[in-house]
């Protein structure tokens, strides 16, 4: 490597600065409506451009039954959070627009694409990932329903089609083949494991259920 | 040891997969790691003329920002076609150039992601723009005749016989042109790279089908020797063809990580997937097909429209699976690849033969009606057992058997021939189609190490990527066979450069490639644990004989060629590139074949299209594991329908790039839009092409899919669809 050449990158630390600010005006409404602890929030705003602050937020959320204190940048959102900070990677980034469903995690037991939420919006809230559904000594019957069925190829939407599984099947929309392809279409399974996916999802349901 | 069907066993990878424990490229976050974000083209083709990076500079967190004025040292990437390593030969930010809209012109490392992308998003950059072709049908775009492209492996058009005049003066006959518009692969894992350096050696976390070709590119690009690269890509989220080669992420990623000495990560997203990596190519097909009064058909005239780019030929293949659909009397092909200002096209699962499939088997039926013959039966009378154009005999070819097969499980014999002839009670049109499909059957060299234990660990290397398919289960359901031992004792190391050489792993000859490799080196085992001399009784496991030996492990090596190669093919693999062989082996010709038979519903008002059953059948000679090829297949047959009914870019020819660049846009099946999918294989092993008796899978399950819906809706509307994707207004 030249030294001529090191000096055309520049490695410095960029210094913060208040011109930080958010790429989003959405997100810091989202931040004052989760009534978050942002002592981040700069008082003094310019009238033309949107409100500073400070680059971080504290968050604590409980993740798989662990309380999670992080401390974010607040436009992280919880799937960033889930496999960036805490390092939980089994939820998976297939769009980060939600519009696959493999980043779906459970918060406060409702399915919710975690590219679509705010870590910073789950504060005090108990969040499960697929690392929380079962454990070493027995898979939660849906995971062994999808291990039965076949119901996953390269396995990348697995975590998600199993977290929306079971939440599909605690909504009550797991009654037909119908209802469940109806309620299973926000998580695209590119490998074409949709019939596997469906008959795991009624053979998990009846165990569920009892 | 047993040589019948294979046993039924569960997918070896699924207990990690369903618990999140599958750990894929992107996954790893090593300790310190940075994370990059692109700013990407916003021209259709031009120069960069100034990049404003102040703004960007001043984002909190952010560390280097990469553009063409910092990568002088970098070697451009080289196009696999022509003996590389890369989708293709052109290498964004390594100049000032832009050669279609969306390519990377900067990357912006920070400490965080969100950092980054803030700082890509307030770059601002200047060009100087120039006039581009970004279609198949733009005036710019530039055909040039394939015979005449200049490449590595020139592919010649196929004459056989005088095609012209036959066809000319056929009693029967059917001219007809189906277009396709391009289509991305779309894997759920996005494209990425996490890069690690430990001095003067780098690691890279990578989803790829192609580890070896990472590792010797990525050398090549940095100017490091290869030794110095390590490539872990134990499981790949999906690649279908994306990811079978470098990727413009990858050098950049290596490059920043070693500016800054920390780790970096990169994840492509899902936008920028579709604007800087390979794609379907758009196809303009025409076919002349001439049948005699018994429904023989006479001639073929084949000519194909295939799109590419400015910088590489990307070579069609169209031609050479039309002429082994059939036994036509005489063929003819000419196909010219057209230039446009777009990424190199590639090869996104079944690259050419679901094109091509959708042309002839179109025109198969469009011939069968003019005939007046049923679909399957005109089918039956054209199969052939010896390849036209170079009059060998098939390594096996049991798609006859495919077609009665599958028109028995179907229940074809219920089908009422007239279109508009079949209504349902709640007033849908029922519409019935069938095509068949084929793909190459090719194999390869590929090198095997086992290491057994004393505890009962069989420990075995491949040159192989699981990427869903099933090749993990496959390995452990041959060796369990080959060796005795139960299925979860067999751990296999797989797409990773640290064991034997690692080869693209596509063309559905994953299997037929690793597979005889895998029964060779157990036969080698099996030899230096006889050496022994345990005496140890017949049908005795590695364990017990090591047991019996007092020996802790013993590990062998054994290697293995497709016909007609010989050790030199290693030498390739060796040094990152690939060494197919097939389909035309020197003394016979090896295909792999399907039989889709579809059910379509049409509602009589909204024109909606549902496709509420499938029966295919398939002959990929061994089956090796049940389970997962009935998922591989199925899964094809998904694609079929997606190809069939929803995908398609959407490019503005004004602008370039891709309109619909996102999940939500870019129409992939969903759940509800599949409905049963019954899946047959005929699971006779081919007694040539190689020792398994196994020939591909992976894209051969959605080869004549698209076909047998079009054919499916003619039979239920009456309307012939030439164009794909069909939507609800192609039958108004
Ligand atoms: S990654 Fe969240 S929906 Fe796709
Ligand atoms: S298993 Fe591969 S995307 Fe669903």
């Amino acid at each position: 490597m030249s030294d001529d050449r090191k000096r055309t990158i520049e490695k410095r630390p960029w210094s913060i600065t208040r011109r930080a600010v958010l790429a989003s005006g959405s997100a810091v409404g989202a931040l004052a409506a989760f009534g978050l602890k942002t002592p981040a929030m700069a008082q003094e705003t310019t009238p033309a451009a949107p409100a500073a602050f400070l680059p971080r937020v504290l968050v604590s959320f409980a993740v798989n039954g662990v309380t999670q204190d992080i401390d974010l940048d607040p436009r992280t959102s919880l799937l960033d959070a889930l496999r960036e900070t805490i390092g939980l990677t089994g939820t998976k980034k297939g769009c980060d627009h939600g519009q696959c469903g493999a980043c779906t995690v459970h918060v406060d037991g409702r399915r919710v694409a975690s590219c679509l939420t705010l870590a910073a919006q789950v504060a005090d809230r108990e969040i499960t990932t697929i690392e929380g559904l079962g454990d070493d000594e027995a898979l939660h019957p849906m995971q062994q329903a999808f291990i039965d069925h076949d119901a996953l190829q390269c396995g990348y939407c697995t975590p998600g089609q199993i977290m929306a599984a079971v939440a599909c099947v605690h909504e009550g929309h797991a009654g037909s083949e119908a209802e469940i392809r109806e309620y299973m279409s926000g998580n695209i399974c590119r490998c074409g494991a949709y019939p596997g996916i469906v008959a795991a999802i009624r053979n998990a349901a009846q165990v569920m259920e009892g | 040891m047993p040589t019948g069907p294979y046993a039924e066993i569960p997918r070896v990878d699924a207990y990690e997969k369903v618990r999140g424990r599958a750990i894929y490229g992107t996954d790893n976050n090593p300790s310190g790691v940075a994370y990059g974000a692109f700013v990407t083209a916003t021209i259709g083709r031009g120069r960069i003329t100034a990049m404003d990076l102040s703004e960007a500079q001043s984002i909190d967190g952010v560390r280097l920002i990469v553009n063409h004025e910092h990568t002088s040292d970098l070697q451009p990437a080289r196009f696999i076609m022509q003996h590389g390593f890369a989708f293709q030969s052109y290498s964004p930010v390594l100049t000032p150039n832009v050669a279609y809209r969306g390519q990377p012109v900067a990357l912006v490392v920070a400490d965080t992601l969100e950092s980054a992308i803030e700082a890509a998003s307030r770059i601002r950059v200047s060009y100087e723009e120039h006039p581009f072709a970004a279609t198949l049908d733009s005036e710019r775009a530039e055909p040039v005749p394939q015979a005449e492209a200049a490449t590595a492996w020139p592919i010649d058009d196929i004459v056989v016989g005088d095609a012209e005049t036959v066809y000319a003066d056929a009693a029967v006959k059917v001219d007809a042109t189906y277009t396709m518009p391009t289509q991305h692969q779309n894997p759920m894992e996005l494209i990425g790279t996490v890069a690690a350096w430990d001095g003067d050696h780098l690691t890279v976390y990578e989803g790829t089908q192609n580890a070896g070709a990472c590792k010797f590119g990525l050398a090549e690009q940095l100017g490091i020797p290869p030794e110095n690269v390590t490539v872990i890509s134990p499981y790949t989220g999906g690649g279908f063809g994306q990811k079978n080669t470098m990727q413009s992420q990858q050098v950049l990623t290596a490059f920043a990580a070693r500016e800054l000495g920390r780790p970096v990560k990169v994840v492509v997203p899902r936008r920028q997937t579709f604007h800087d990596s390979s794609f379907r190519p758009a196809t303009r097909q025409r076919v002349r097909l001439a049948a005699d009064s018994a429904g023989r058909f006479t001639a073929a005239l084949y000519d194909v429209d295939a799109q590419t780019s400015m910088h590489d030929f990307f070579q069609s293949e169209h031609a050479d699976t039309a002429a082994r659909h059939y036994g036509y009397g005489a063929f003819r092909s000419f196909t010219r690849l057209v230039r446009t200002d777009t990424p190199t096209p590639g090869y996104m699962r079944a690259p050419f033969e679901h094109a091509t499939a959708f042309a002839i088997e179109s025109a198969v039926d469009e011939l069968a009606y003019e005939h007046g013959m049923d679909p399957v039966q005109i089918r039956l009378l054209n199969d052939t057992d010896t390849d036209i154009v170079d009059g060998l005999p098939h390594s096996s070819r049991h798609v006859s058997e495919c077609l009665r097969r599958g028109a028995e499980l179907f229940g074809w014999d219920r089908r009422t021939p007239e279109p508009r002839s079949m209504v349902a009670q709640n007033g849908d049109l029922i519409g019935m189609g069938v095509a068949i499909g084929l793909y190459a059957g090719s194999g390869g060299p590929n090198r095997a190490s086992v290491r057994a234990t004393r505890d009962g660990i069989i420990e075995i290397s491949l040159g192989v990527h699981e990427m869903g398919q099933g090749i993990r289960t496959a390995i452990a359901n041959v060796v369990a066979r080959h060796l005795n031992v139960a299925p979860e004792s067999v751990t296999a190391i797989l797409g990773d450069t640290r064991g034997v050489p690692q080869m693209l792993t596509a063309g559905s000859w994953g299997s037929a490639s690793s597979i005889p490799a895998a029964e060779a080196v157990c036969e080698a085992l099996r030899e230096a644990l006889d050496a022994l001399g345990t005496n140890a009784p017949e049908g005795a496991s590695p364990a017990e004989i090591l047991a019996l030996a007092d020996h802790d492990e013993l590990s062998v090596e054994a290697a293995t060629f497709a016909p007609g190669q010989n050790r030199d093919a290693l030498g390739e693999i060796d040094t990152g590139h690939v060494a197919p062989s097939g389909p035309v082996y020197p003394d016979f010709i090896t295909y792999s074949y399907a039989a889709h038979f579809v059910e379509v519903r049409v509602e009589q008002t909204t024109r909606r299209i549902r496709v509420p059953r499938v029966v295919s059948v398939f002959d990929c000679g061994r089956v090796l594991s049940p389970r997962t090829a009935r998922s591989q297949a199925i899964g094809g047959v998904v694609w079929g329908v997606g190809g069939a009914l929803r995908e398609a870019g959407e490019v503005d020819p004004r602008y370039g790039g891709v309109l619909n660049a996102d999940m939500a846009e870019y129409l992939v099946p969903v759940n509800a839009d599949i409905g049963s999918i019954e899946v047959g294989f005929i699971d006779e092993p081919d007694p040539m092409v190689n020792r398994s008796g196994v020939k591909g899978l992976g894209e051969v399950v959605l080869v004549g899919v698209a076909p047998a819906i079009t054919n499916a809706i003619y039979h239920a509307t009456g309307v012939r669809a030439r164009h794909l994707p069909v939507r609800i207004e192609d039958l108004v």
